[in-house]
């Protein structure tokens, strides 16, 4: 067995007198009290049941939480009674340490993943802390890809409301795809499966785990390597999505530039696997669907246009250092006096105005960050018009459109090409 | 009568004529060292700009607004010119130097001395101010972005406060550099930045008492004017 470089001499220990592991579940979290105890039962609970003969440790990487999330996690049992008439297993076992380095989601999964590699596990799983609506059929939804179908990468699939993941539907889902070929509806889920091979893959990049990756990329750069690498890549349909609410102070722009942030950035490093890349392809999707009620939101339409509006008056300046006169024409039209009903943001002419925010990171117009904070007016506009389309839609009817954005963004990739150099 | 127009006339002549003797070899001294300056220049002026078109710095500085931040200030020329011509202009101004020191006049070598004596700060003042236009424009724009983003209306005004303030004060610091009116540029900007304060401390707290205390408001509740969604 190796011993990673970042768990402790007594950690590496424990792991040598425990052998080898068939299945290993991993929950980064920091601050979960709330939440934790649910999460850890579900995953007892899914271990129990479906995997009932296979060895298994559940691994808590913890970020330093001041409300006792390491305790609950230590002291949750779950009474197996409860949901299995007969059973004879003994409960997996646990594992709660903090991770070392940089701080962020990243550096909690290769803690994560040096124990699993070191362990040599067949599968592992990585589920958030914050999650309300987590079952113990997803432990069994993320694991058997990998153990009987052969598997590396299992992407979530979630049946969420019509908006939420806005920043996923109109902007990761669509770029993603048109990039890189593959229809995989939530690289940014936070739950994902993952073989021993592709672990051990991982871990052997060892330049990424210092940089912004290991802060708060890691999700994006996951399934982008995966593909980029050909990994066998699946998804699993785990229902519905329900999480502890964010920060409410937790910032929109800084969020984008993150996530937009790391998708660029890995659009440096696999440039030449995008480029020659046209179209997309289904990717497999494992589990039984069905529809749920998801919890509703409210939506403060007038706030996001409001906010458009300001931008195409104030950041002009900005913008038309590299998107064309005719976009801004546009934009200034769709800022014009005309009411809500008749606002209407096109698909094409929003993935133009992304691609050309690639190419200009590309080119180093200018500073990253003050780039893609700048996208933050354009990214409200887009979804007021998302809002005001879908109002009255179903779930499938909102699919469908986002299906129709997807599309354009593949149609538009040629744009994309002409600008990069 | 002899001796009285030696006296008179050769010998000043002659006196002239020794130091004339004495001053051209310097002169020509002087001659060949602007000469050989002008041609430094023009051939290091040929060399930077073929670089810089080289690096592609012009379209850099296309991308990056220098060009145009230079023809806002009414200078045309590209940034490879411009360096060219710069650089050419030091080259012939520094063997201009050497070319007087080598007269040997005593009044030209003393105003040399304070010139050069001078030139440190003639040359960290103009890098204060370079360093200063473009922290001004970097931060104003930060300012913009991140107002817009917050929803608020007076972006633009609040984005040429902060790039105007940090100017004047990257300038104040460079004509303190210079020595030029120094305690006077110290307590007009002191007086002119404090101004600044207290007029917006007045105009939020007596004009926007009530908008402040509503913001506060939302934002310990935790409300905020957000969008309501979860974007991720």
């Amino acid at each position: 067995m190796t011993e990673g470089v970042t768990l402790r001499k007594e950690i590496g220990e424990r792991l040598s007198d425990i052998g080898k592991v068939d299945i290993l579940i991993g929950i980064p979290s920091y601050n979960n009290a709330k939440t934790i105890g649910h999460v850890v039962q579900a995953v007892q609970g899914g271990l129990a049941k479906y995997f009932p003969e296979k060895r298994a440790v559940l691994v808590n990487s913890d970020g330093g939480s001041t409300d006792g999330t390491p305790d609950i996690i230590t002291h949750t049992t779950l009474d197996l009674h409860s949901i299995l008439v007969s059973h004879r297993v003994t409960p997996p076992l646990k594992f709660v340490i903090p991770y070392h380095g940089i701080p962020g989601k990243g550096s909690a999964f290769r803690t994560i993943f040096e124990i699993a590699n070191t362990l040599e596990v067949k599968a592992c799983a990585v589920v958030d802390a914050d999650l309300r609506s987590i079952t113990p059929e997803w432990v069994d939804l993320l694991i058997r890809p990998i153990i009987e179908a052969g598997y590396d990468y299992v992407t979530p699939y979630y049946l969420r409301h019509k908006y939420d993941g806005t920043i996923t539907n109109n902007i990761v889902y669509p770029l993603t795809r048109a990039l890189y070929g593959k229809k995989i509806r939530q690289p940014i889920g936070g739950d994902f499966g993952l073989s021993g091979k592709l672990i051990s893959f991982f871990l052997a990049k060892e330049g990424i785990w210092g940089t912004d990756v290991a802060k708060f990329g890691i999700d994006i750069w996951m399934t982008t390597t995966a593909i980029a690498y050909n990994f066998r890549i699946c998804q699993a349909f785990l229902g519905a999505k329900i999480h502890d609410p964010k920060e409410p102070s937790a910032d929109l722009s800084a969020m984008l530039h993150q996530v937009i942030g790391s998708i660029f950035d890995l659009m440096e490093t696999y440039q030449h696997i995008w480029m020659a890349i046209r179209g997309s392809e289904p990717v497999p999707i494992f589990g039984f669907q069905y529809e749920v009620g998801v919890e509703p939101i409210d939506i403060n339409l007038d706030a996001m246009i409001d906010k458009f509006k300001l931008g195409v008056r104030e950041l002009e300046g900005i913008w038309e250092l590299f998107l064309n006169e005719n976009i801004l024409d546009l934009l200034k039209r769709l800022a014009g006096p005309q009411g809500k009903n008749n606002f209407f943001f096109p698909d094409d002419v929003w993935a133009k105005i992304i691609f050309d925010f690639a190419a200009a990171a590309h080119q180093r117009v200018m500073g990253k960050e003050h780039l893609l904070k700048s996208l933050t007016p354009l990214y409200l506009g887009k979804v007021a018009s998302f809002v005001i389309e879908t109002w009255d839609s179903s779930a499938s009817e909102v699919e469908e459109r986002i299906e129709r954005l997807c599309l354009a963004f593949e149609e538009t990739k040629p744009h994309l090409i002409e600008r990069w150099d | 009568m002899e001796n009285f127009l030696d006296r008179l006339v050769f010998e000043p002549l002659k006196h002239f004529y020794e130091r004339l003797i004495t001053f051209l070899p310097n002169l020509l001294t002087a001659l060949i060292i602007t000469g050989v300056g002008l041609f430094l220049g023009w051939l290091l002026k040929g060399i930077i700009i073929r670089i810089l078109n080289i690096i592609n710095l012009d379209k850099f500085c296309e991308r990056a607004g220098i060009i145009q931040a230079l023809e806002k200030g009414g200078i045309k020329e590209s940034p490879s010119r411009l360096a060219g011509k710069i650089v050419y202009w030091l080259v012939v101004i520094s063997f201009l130097i050497m070319s007087l020191d080598a007269l040997n006049i005593p009044a030209v070598g003393n105003l040399l001395t304070k010139f050069l004596l001078f030139l440190p700060n003639l040359f960290v003042a103009f890098i204060i101010l370079i360093f200063g236009y473009f922290l001004s424009n970097f931060l104003g724009r930060a300012a913009l972005i991140a107002s817009v983003n917050a929803g608020i209306k007076v972006s633009g005004f609040i984005a040429k406060s902060v790039k105007l303030i940090v100017f004047l004060l990257t300038l104040a610091m460079a004509l303190e550099q210079l020595g030029i009116g120094k305690e006077t540029v110290q307590i007009a900007f002191a007086i002119i930045f404090g101004g600044v304060i207290l007029a917006l401390a007045i105009a939020f707290g007596l004009g926007g008492r009530d908008i402040a205390k509503d913001y506060l408001e939302r934002k310990l509740k935790g409300e905020g004017d957000k969008e309501g969604l979860t974007h991720l």
